[in-house]
Formats: structure tokens, C-alpha cells, sequence
């Protein structure tokens, strides 16, 4: 039986790598992901477009000013004069944030009155704007701050002075919040995804195309032999990828990889259970390599939008939460970022690698009795 | 241009499409479910951060600290502990999302007016929750700070004062910055983009795999009528998706849409033309629908849903990918629609990407016209 | 260009070349009007390029024709609003129904509408598909969607027919009916073009053209074909090792040709004086057991055979000379 396996496996790889739409697949995507998810999707808010309508014209109004272009997250790319020319500004998208000082800012600062500035942000894009607030918070509440403490010596006597509760915040993992760290370790699973199903599915479905099958099933092969000699060419394929992929993120995306990597490595097998099998799932339901190719694409897309590899699982609501818990998506890829950024181990993981395995099984049961059916 | 030769090629061309499940499938199915999910499933927004408290002060002001997050609804307290390894693990498994911890002299240290630092410990591994959960804790912060402060001034001088700065933030467009509502309308161009493309990169390839495309062009049919009646069942898909995900928007999700409806569905059309005919040139170079499937995928659905703007913004990509968002023409209609949703503002303002979204169609029209011959090789 | 007015088709030097593969090498012929002409060869001789070098959805790399009077290179669009043309593999759409499909070409070929409904039930009658109106044209057995095929193709009653192998995997009662019905259409003076690499249909075609490898290697009516090309007598002869005695004997000078049929040899010898019993000892002379030495009326099949495979023996001859 390893005699027939060894040689369906060495056809089976040769015909991947003489198909040029294989090929493209194989090697073109990992690309296409990583330059994607690496460079393109970022949710890092910074040189935030601003423009400043100062109507005061005072040393605290610049100040304030030059606190924002100083801390490093605003452009200050325009000065307007008016109202109309601030709202143009916004409506045509030039700027997301505009500083609107009025007249008198400073006398009223003085005063202790409350002195009137306003930060105008384009809410279209509210998860940015949300973000942009907080900075412009901080930057004003410290502002703020200083003045209180002035003030207060002013009034209670120079040596004195008041208390204040700071945050000392520590982001764990990614000190420096960069959202690339969160996104490419869940790339593995993706393209993981991508590649394994794709590629199965249109395998086997173009053995049914050609007619080659029928030829491969009059031969003394076992239906078991089949679907192994068809599922471990990509079931290498894909470590090869989480390999690759990992060396990549590591020393061109500097993403520090905390945890144990043979530990991914067997996660990874535990993923393909169910990658593999659902690309065979596919391949029974499909009669061209175009269908398999579409009906692969219509099941990657949802279960990609609901893994947690984009939006957090916790927003949803708890239907769909509920749903999440048959992704295997979702399991690999709190795996992935567990093992690069936290450094956790399976002390830890063992409710994920425990999902997967059952998952997997259950998968690959259902599917291998499905396409002995087919088969006969 | 024949009415006669059109009006027969259009009506093969719908029954053809009413026959195949797969376009409909495609044509509206997945923009409804699409619709759903981001509306109500997938977003970013950060409500409810479950945090661990360890409280080593345990006294009336750090339980008055406390509570002010308790009170806000961006926080959940989670639960309480004595120790760093519970907050560890509580992250390490992904319980809760950050820790607060507040030193033994916490009061005294207020009393003594002497600077007191809160420890804040999120789990940074999602960058964007972090921000934005660790933006709120400051802001909470700050404002419990300043109030130290004014109080300890009433106490010394019996002065009452304000907040010095009183920053009144604005937010335009989208004031209860609802991540649905700025969404939507982008993601109802970026659907667009997928469908026309998709669902047109295979129309042509089909016929010459199968055969009938030699035979049609062995006919009088012109190029352009045939391209006419291909693409004009696919336009009226399109047209009708639009439809339906402005009316859900309106009346399921929602969406308040500011601008004109007329300016929508203008550039709409515009913006369907030019991707139906390049799904058309798709097909017309590749003449094999498993090739024109994959590079219509490649060309149209990877950028549209990441370089359009619709949910990344493409501000904060690099420079270099900024100037190849200039090439994606989802990335302008993206800009219309939402101008014309949350901005309510018409072609004055957006004069340039209207008229670089109509280029767009011209050349692509154009180039389809053009590439499209009728004889083999 | 008008060409003379007797004549549907003239081609003149026609190659066409894909890449370093030149599939037709130069061939010339005309096609009189009303004649049923038959293009024959083996597959890969070049008979559909041709064809659609004539239909005008392929141009020539070099050479000059005309069909119905309009220039092949120049004035396509005109030929194709004249002609019917039959492609090799069925190209009518299968989702549609045969009604939906008669529709579609009749709105294609702007029949007028007083026409259109007379043309469609004439259609549907000549190739008995009353009961199929309304089904998928996919369901059809092959016979009926090579009619229904045909029957879309001259929905607009254009004067000249091309048809390529157009009953090929059609079983021999069915094929027969078509030929029927090409005969039909050419009592009412429409000129027909056929390929085909059946040689029993051959004879039924006014004149033919042979076709290999890209060159038109033999032309006229299968009478003129079958005496100029035979003199002489064809004998069938059945012996051991065929093939050697083929090689062997093809030198000898009372036989003019000899060529391998199946298990058996056809001897075309040209001395009227030729027995039986002359051939028998001559094989017997050098070694070869005869089983069977009979007489027989020379077919077109013997007559292609032959000039293919002397053709193959030229063309090998010649490599060994080079070499």
C-alpha cells in the first residue's frame, strides 16, 4: 500500500507543479497575504490630516497648537480663516480634524472661565475618529493638567503642590500597539486556509474533469489510498507555508515569536484536519475546477470574516459567537497569536488544540464517508 | 447598432442568467448576507473592555476611583484579585483584556499630595482594541485626576473653580460614531465592485470554451451589440443590488443617507459600467473561465475590500500603497458614497472623484469596444 | 473583388501559419455555385482551418480568396451575412430551449417578422423536432441537435453552406437523414462546403478536394478521381506479414502501387495480362504465403490510402536524403 501511496503522491505533486494556475496559487498568494496584511491593512492612527482655524491668535491657542503637530499623531497641513473654508476643508475629506480656537480663548484661560476650543473630528470613519479623540484627550487633558498645577501654586502657595493620578499604561505584547503584530500571525491561518482548500478541492474535481478518475478507480487503488494520496501533498504544502510564513513574519516583519514553534507545528497539523477535509467536502459537491474554485472562495469569506482574524469575535453578537465555535479558523488562530506575541503555552492553548482535534475528526469522518459514496 | 440583433442577444443573455443558480446566488445573496454580517456582527467599536481590578489601597478613594469605571459603559469589571499571576493568566487566556492595579498608598499618597501612578496593563496583542480601551482608562483618568486637584483647591482657598480647558469634542458626520454607519456605504461599492466583476469575467470566457462563440462570431452580430447584450442583464443585477442595500440601509440598519439618492444611483451606474466591462476584458483575454475567475478575484475582490478606504483607512497606509489606492477604482466610489451618506454633500465637493470614476468607465468601456474581435486567435 | 459568376468560393495560395505549425501550405480551388463540395483528409489536415478561413473568423497569414464575391481578408463581416456555417463542435446554447434558440439566431439573422414564425416551423419540421420544442437543447440526442444545428444555420436561407464534419459521432442512420437534407438544400441551388473524414459520405459531394497535411493533394468529382488516379486493376490480397511484403515488393514493376488495408494489401497492377495466380507466385517468388488473392472495384478509400501513404513514403524518402 506505501507503494501505490509513494507513487500517487509523486503524480500528484508533479501535476501541481506543472499546472500553472496551481502554481500561481500556491506561490503567488502567500505573497499577495503577506504584502497585504503586512503593509496595506493598518488601523494605526497617525498623521491625522488637521487644519486650524485660530481666531484668537494668542500665546496659548499657538501653544495648544504646537502641542499637537509636536506629539507626533497630527499634520498640521492647513491654517483656514473662516468657517466656510473649515467646513469645505472636511466636507471635501481634506482634513479628518480641524482645532477651532474663538476669540478670546486666552483671556477666558485666564480668567479660569472656560475657554472655548473645539476639536472637530469626521466621524465617518469612526473607529478612526474614535482613536483620534483620545488622542487629542490626552494631548489637551495634559495641558489641562499643567494649568491646574499653576493655578494651584498660584493660590495655595508656590511650594506646594496638588496631587494627581497618572496612568501608567503597559501594553503587553506589543508595546508599542502596532496593529501589523495582530494581523500577520493570523495571516498563517488564513492563507493556510486559502491554499489547502483551494487547492484539494480543484485537485480532485479535475481528476473528475479530465475523466482520469474513472481510470484511477479500476485499478486495485483503496478509496482510503485515494483520498490520502490526494489530501498529503497539500497537507504539506501547508506546513511548508506555515514555515514560510513564520520566517517571514519574523525577520522581515519583526514579529517576535514567543512561544514554541513545534508547538505551531503541531497546531498546524491539528488546523489541516479541517482544512483538508473541507476542501474534499467541496470537491463532492463541484463537477468543474471553476466550481470548486467558487464554492471554495464563497466558504472562505465568511468563515475568514467570522475567525477574529479582522474583527474582534467578542463585538459580535452572541448568535454569531455561538456559530464562531465551528470555525476552526477561530481555534488556529487564538493558537498563532497566543505562540507568537503572548509566548503561552499549551497549558494555556489546550482548549483550542482540543477544539481543533474534535473538529477535525468529525470533519474528516463525514467527509471520507461522503466520498467513498461518490466514489462508488 | 442593431435594435433587432441587441434586443435578441440581451434576452439570450437574461435567460441565461435566470437559468444559472450561481448568478443569482452571487448576484444577491451574498450582498444581503454581507450587508448583515457588517452591520451587525463584524466592527470594531469597543464596548464593554472586561478588566481585572487588584485594589491594594482598598480605601474610599481608590474605591471612588474605581467606581468611576464601573460606571462607564466602554468598562466591565470582571472581577478582583490579590495577585499579578491571576491578571496573567486572565490575559494569557484571553478572559479579560486589561488589569488595574492601584498601589497600597494610593490614598495617602492623594493626601500627600504627592503623584500617584495607577498601573494599566492591556493585552496588546490587538492593536486596535488596545488604543482605543487604554484611551478611555486615560480619559477616565484624567478627569478623576483634575477633579483631585479643583477639590484640594476648594479645601485650601474655598475657591471654586472650573475645568480650565473644557475641550468640547465634535464629531461631524457620524455623531454616535456608529461604525455601521460609515460601513455600509462602503461596502455597498465594494460589493458592487465584486459582483460586476465576478459575474461578467466568466460571461465570454464560457461561450469560447463551450464553442458558441465561434458560432456567434461566424454571424452578422457586431462586436458592440454583443457586448451591449451581455452586459446589460449583469447592469440591471448590479442596479438592483444597489437598490436593495440603500433600502435595508435606510429601513433595516438604519443609515441615515444625507445626499442626494439621485447622485447615488448616478454613480452607481458610471461606476458599474466600468467594472462589468472590465469583468467583460477579463473574460475577452483569458478565454478560459478558470483563469478569468481567478484573475478577476485577484484584480477585483483583494482590492476592493482592502485598498477601497471602506474599512481600512488608507491614510494610515504607506505612502507607496496610497498612491496604488489611486488605481483602484472602488477606492473612489467609496469616497462618493460616503460623502454622499454621512456628508450629505453633492458633485461641488466631490467633483474630482466623480469625474476620475467616469474615466474610469470610459476606458474600460472603451478598451472592452475595442479588444473584443470577432474571430478566433 | 468579384470573381467570375459561376463560382461561390475561389481561394488562391491560401496558408495559414500558428506559430512555427503552418496547418494549411498554399492550397488553391474554386467552389461552383449549387455544387455540394467535399473537403476530405484525416484530423489535423487542415480542413477546419480552411473552413474558417472561408467563414472570415480567421485570417489567412497569406494568399487570397473570395466566398459569395467578398474578399476573405477584407470584407469578413459582409461573408458572414451571406453564408451559413456549421462549426465542428456543437455550438448552440445548451441551457436554451430549441425554441429559445431558433429565436435567438432568427433575431440575430434579422429575419423579418412576417418570416420569422414560417422559418421556425420549418425548422422544427425538417429536423422532427415537434415533440422538443420546449426542451433544453442539452437534452437532445446527437442525430436531432446536428439537425437542430443545421436548421440555425439556414434559418436566413443564405446561398452558401459551411459545414464542418458536421456528422461526426453521429450514428449511420442519422448521418444518412442529413445527407438527405444537404441534398434538399442543394436542389434549391445552395452551395454546400463540407469537411468530413468519412470517405463513404465523400461520395456523395459533387467534387472533392483531399486534404494532408496542410496540401491539397488530389481534386475533382470521385469519378474522375477513381479513373485518372487508378490505372490498372486493384486486387486484394491476404498473406503473411503484410507489411514486410509491402516494402519488399513495391519496387516490382507490374505492381503500380501497393498499399496496407487493415490486415490485408491492395495491389493496384496495370497490365491488363495480371492474373491471380501472376500475383499469388510473385509473393510466393519471394518468400510470402498467400491466403487469399482476390479482384476488387477500386473505392475513393483505396485511392486516398494510397496517395497518403505514398505521400508519407516521399516525405520519408526526402528526410533520408537530407540526412
Amino acid at each position: 500500500m506505501l507503494e501505490r501511496l509513494k507513487h500517487l503522491l509523486i503524480k500528484e505533486f508533479i501535476q501541481i507543479f506543472r499546472d500553472p494556475r496551481m502554481k500561481s496559487v500556491v506561490f503567488i498568494t502567500p505573497v499577495i497575504q503577506m504584502i497585504v496584511f503586512g503593509y496595506a491593512v493598518n488601523t494605526d492612527v497617525d498623521h491625522v490630516a488637521t487644519a486650524v482655524l485660530d481666531l484668537d491668535n494668542s500665546v496659548s491657542s499657538r501653544e495648544i497648537t504646537a502641542r499637537f503637530e509636536h506629539s507626533g499623531y497630527f499634520d498640521m497641513v492647513a491654517r483656514v480663516e473662516d468657517e466656510p473654508q473649515m467646513r469645505n476643508l472636511m466636507d471635501r475629506g481634506r482634513v479628518q480634524a480641524i482645532l477651532r480656537f474663538s476669540k478670546g480663548f486666552e483671556a477666558n484661560l485666564r480668567a479660569g472661565k472656560k475657554a472655548g476650543l473645539q476639536v472637530i473630528v469626521d466621524g465617518t470613519d469612526s473607529n478612526t475618529a474614535r482613536i483620534v479623540l483620545d488622542y487629542s484627550n490626552q494631548i489637551t487633558g495634559r495641558y489641562s493638567q499643567e494649568l491646574l498645577k499653576k493655578r494651584f501654586a498660584r493660590l495655595a502657595g508656590s511650594r506646594i503642590e496638588p496631587g494627581k493620578v497618572d496612568l501608567e499604561n503597559r501594553a503587553w505584547f506589543n508595546e508599542n500597539l502596532v496593529s501589523r503584530l495582530f494581523y500577520v500571525p493570523g495571516v498563517i491561518s488564513l492563507l493556510v486556509l486559502v491554499v489547502t482548500v483551494m487547492l484539494t478541492s480543484m485537485a480532485v474535481v479535475r481528476e473528475k474533469e479530465i475523466g482520469t478518475m474513472e481510470q484511477i478507480l479500476v485499478t486495485p487503488i483503496r478509496p482510503g489510498e485515494f483520498i490520502l494520496g490526494k489530501t498529503l501533498p497539500f497537507a504539506l504544502l501547508g506546513f511548508v507555508d506555515v514555515i514560510m510564513i513564520s520566517l517571514v513574519a519574523v525577520f522581515w516583519f519583526d514579529v517576535p515569536i514567543r512561544g514554541n514553534p513545534l508547538l505551531m507545528l503541531v497546531s498546524a497539523g491539528l488546523y489541516l484536519m479541517s482544512t483538508l477535509s473541507v476542501g474534499l467536502l467541496i470537491s463532492t459537491v463541484s463537477r468543474t475546477q471553476q466550481q470548486a474554485m467558487m464554492t471554495t472562495f464563497f466558504y472562505i469569506f465568511p468563515v475568514n470574516l467570522l475567525s477574529g482574524f479582522f474583527f474582534p469575535i467578542s463585538n459580535m453578537p452572541e448568535i454569531i459567537q455561538w456559530m464562531t465555535y465551528l470555525n476552526p479558523m477561530r481555534y488556529f488562530i487564538v493558537i498563532s497569536r497566543g505562540i507568537f506575541l503572548k509566548g503561552v503555552g499549551f497549558e494555556i492553548l489546550w482548549p483550542q488544540m482540543l477544539a481543533l482535534l474534535v473538529l477535525g475528526s468529525l470533519t474528516l469522518w463525514f467527509t471520507a464517508r461522503r466520498f467513498k459514496k461518490t466514489l462508488s | 447598432m442593431n435594435f433587432g440583433r441587441i434586443s435578441a442577444m440581451t434576452r439570450k443573455e437574461f435567460i441565461h442568467v435566470i437559468r444559472d443558480p450561481r448568478s443569482i446566488i452571487l448576484g444577491i445573496a451574498i450582498p444581503v448576507i454581507l450587508l448583515l454580517l457588517f452591520a451587525y456582527a463584524l466592527t470594531l467599536d469597543v464596548d464593554h473592555v472586561p478588566v481585572m481590578v487588584w485594589d491594594q489601597s482598598d480605601s474610599t478613594a481608590s474605591r471612588e476611583f474605581i467606581s468611576r469605571f464601573k460606571a462607564s459603559r466602554y468598562f466591565k469589571i470582571k472581577g478582583r484579585t490579590d495577585n499579578y499571576r491571576d491578571v496573567e493568566q486572565a490575559i494569557d487566556r484571553g478572559d479579560i483584556l486589561a488589569g488595574l492595579v492601584l498601589p497600597r498608598d494610593f490614598a495617602q499618597r492623594l493626601e500627600a499630595r504627592r503623584p500617584v501612578q495607577v498601573q494599566w496593563l492591556v493585552d496588546g496583542s490587538d492593536a486596535n482594541t488596545a488604543t482605543i480601551a487604554t484611551g478611555y482608562a486615560t480619559a477616565v483618568t484624567q478627569a478623576y485626576s483634575e477633579e483631585v486637584v479643583l477639590q484640594d483647591i476648594r479645601k485650601l482657598t474655598g475657591k471654586v473653580l472650573e475645568r480650565p480647558l473644557d475641550v468640547r469634542p465634535r464629531v461631524w458626520f457620524n455623531a454616535d460614531m456608529e461604525s455601521k454607519n460609515f460601513i455600509i456605504p462602503g461596502l455597498i461599492a465594494v460589493i458592487m465592485m465584486v459582483i460586476a466583476a465576478l459575474l461578467t469575467s466568466l460571461t465570454v470566457a464560457r461561450e469560447w470554451e463551450r464553442g458558441t462563440m465561434e458560432q456567434l462570431i461566424s454571424t452578422p452580430v457586431k462586436g458592440h451589440e454583443l457586448i451591449i447584450g451581455k452586459l446589460t442583464p449583469y447592469f440591471i443585477i448590479g442596479m438592483f443590488d444597489v437598490l436593495l442595500a440603500v433600502l435595508m440601509g435606510k429601513f433595516q440598519f438604519g443609515v441615515p443617507l444625507r445626499g442626494s439618492v439621485v447622485l447615488l444611483f448616478g454613480m452607481a451606474a458610471v461606476f458599474l459600467l466600468g467594472a462589468l466591462s472590465l469583468g467583460l476584458l477579463i473574460s475577452i483575454f483569458t478565454k478560459n473561465q478558470l483563469l478569468a475567475n481567478q484573475l478577476a478575484l485577484l484584480t477585483t475582490f483583494i482590492p476592493a475590500f482592502v485598498l477601497s478606504g471602506f474599512a481600512f483607512p488608507i491614510n494610515s497606509m504607506p505612502k507607496v500603497v496610497q498612491w496604488v489606492t489611486f488605481l483602484v477604482p472602488a477606492r473612489f466610489l467609496v469616497h462618493l458614497f460616503k460623502g454622499i451618506y454621512l456628508k450629505g454633500v453633492g458633485l461641488e465637493t466631490l467633483y474630482l472623484e466623480a469625474g476620475l470614476l467616469a474615466l474610469f468607465a470610459v476606458a474600460m468601456v472603451g478598451l472592452t469596444l475595442v479588444k473584443f474581435k470577432k474571430k478566433l486567435e | 473583388m468579384r470573381d467570375d459568376r459561376e463560382n461561390a468560393v475561389v481561394v488562391r495560395e491560401l496558408v495559414k501559419r500558428f506559430g512555427d505549425f503552418t496547418a494549411v501550405d498554399g492550397i488553391s480551388f474554386e467552389v461552383k455555385k449549387g455544387e455540394v463540395f467535399g473537403f476530405l483528409g484525416p484530423n489535423g489536415s487542415g480542413k477546419s482551418t480552411t473552413i474558417r478561413m472561408l467563414c472570415g473568423i480567421l485570417l489567412p497569414s497569406k494568399g487570397t480568396g473570395t466566398v459569395a464575391g467578398y474578399d476573405i481578408l477584407t470584407q469578413t463581416e459582409a461573408i458572414k451575412s451571406h453564408i451559413g456555417y456549421m462549426s465542428q463542435k456543437f455550438s448552440l446554447y445548451q441551457n436554451l430551449t430549441v425554441e429559445e434558440n431558433i429565436d435567438f439566431f432568427s433575431g440575430i439573422y434579422q429575419i423579418p417578422q412576417e418570416k420569422k414564425k414560417d422559418r421556425k416551423e420549418w425548422v422544427i419540421e425538417m429536423a422532427h423536432l415537434q415533440k422538443y420544442r420546449g426542451s433544453p437543447t442539452g437534452i437532445l440526442p446527437g442525430g436531432l441537435r446536428q439537425r437542430l444545428a443545421l436548421g440555425c444555420a439556414v434559418l436566413h436561407e443564405p446561398r452558401l453552406l459551411f459545414l464542418d464534419e458536421p456528422t461526426s459521432g453521429v450514428d449511420p442512420i442519422n448521418r444518412r437523414r442529413f445527407w438527405d437534407l444537404i441534398y434538399e438544400l442543394s436542389e434549391q441551388g445552395v452551395t454546400v462546403f463540407v469537411t468530413t473524414h468519412y470517405l463513404d459520405e465523400a461520395e456523395n459531394c459533387n467534387r472533392l478536394g483531399l486534404l494532408y497535411r496542410g496540401e491539397l493533394i488530389a481534386s475533382g468529382t470521385p469519378e474522375q478521381l477513381k479513373s485518372e488516379l487508378t490505372q490498372g486493376t486493384v486486387w486484394e490480397v491476404f498473406c503473411d506479414r503484410p507489411q514486410d511484403a509491402m516494402l519488399e515488393l513495391e519496387d516490382q514493376p507490374e505492381i503500380h502501387d501497393i498499399s496496407l488495408f487493415g490486415s490485408s494489401l491492395h495491389i493496384v497492377t496495370g497490365d491488363a495480362s495480371t492474373t491471380e495466380q501472376r500475383i499469388s507466385d510473385l509473393l510466393n517468388r519471394n518468400g510470402y504465403r498467400v491466403d487469399r488473392v482476390e479482384r476488387i472495384s477500386p473505392s475513393l478509400e483505396d485511392i486516398f490510402v494510397g496517395l497518403i501513404q505514398s505521400k508519407e513514403r516521399s516525405l520519408q524518402a526526402q528526410e533520408e536524403v537530407k540526412r
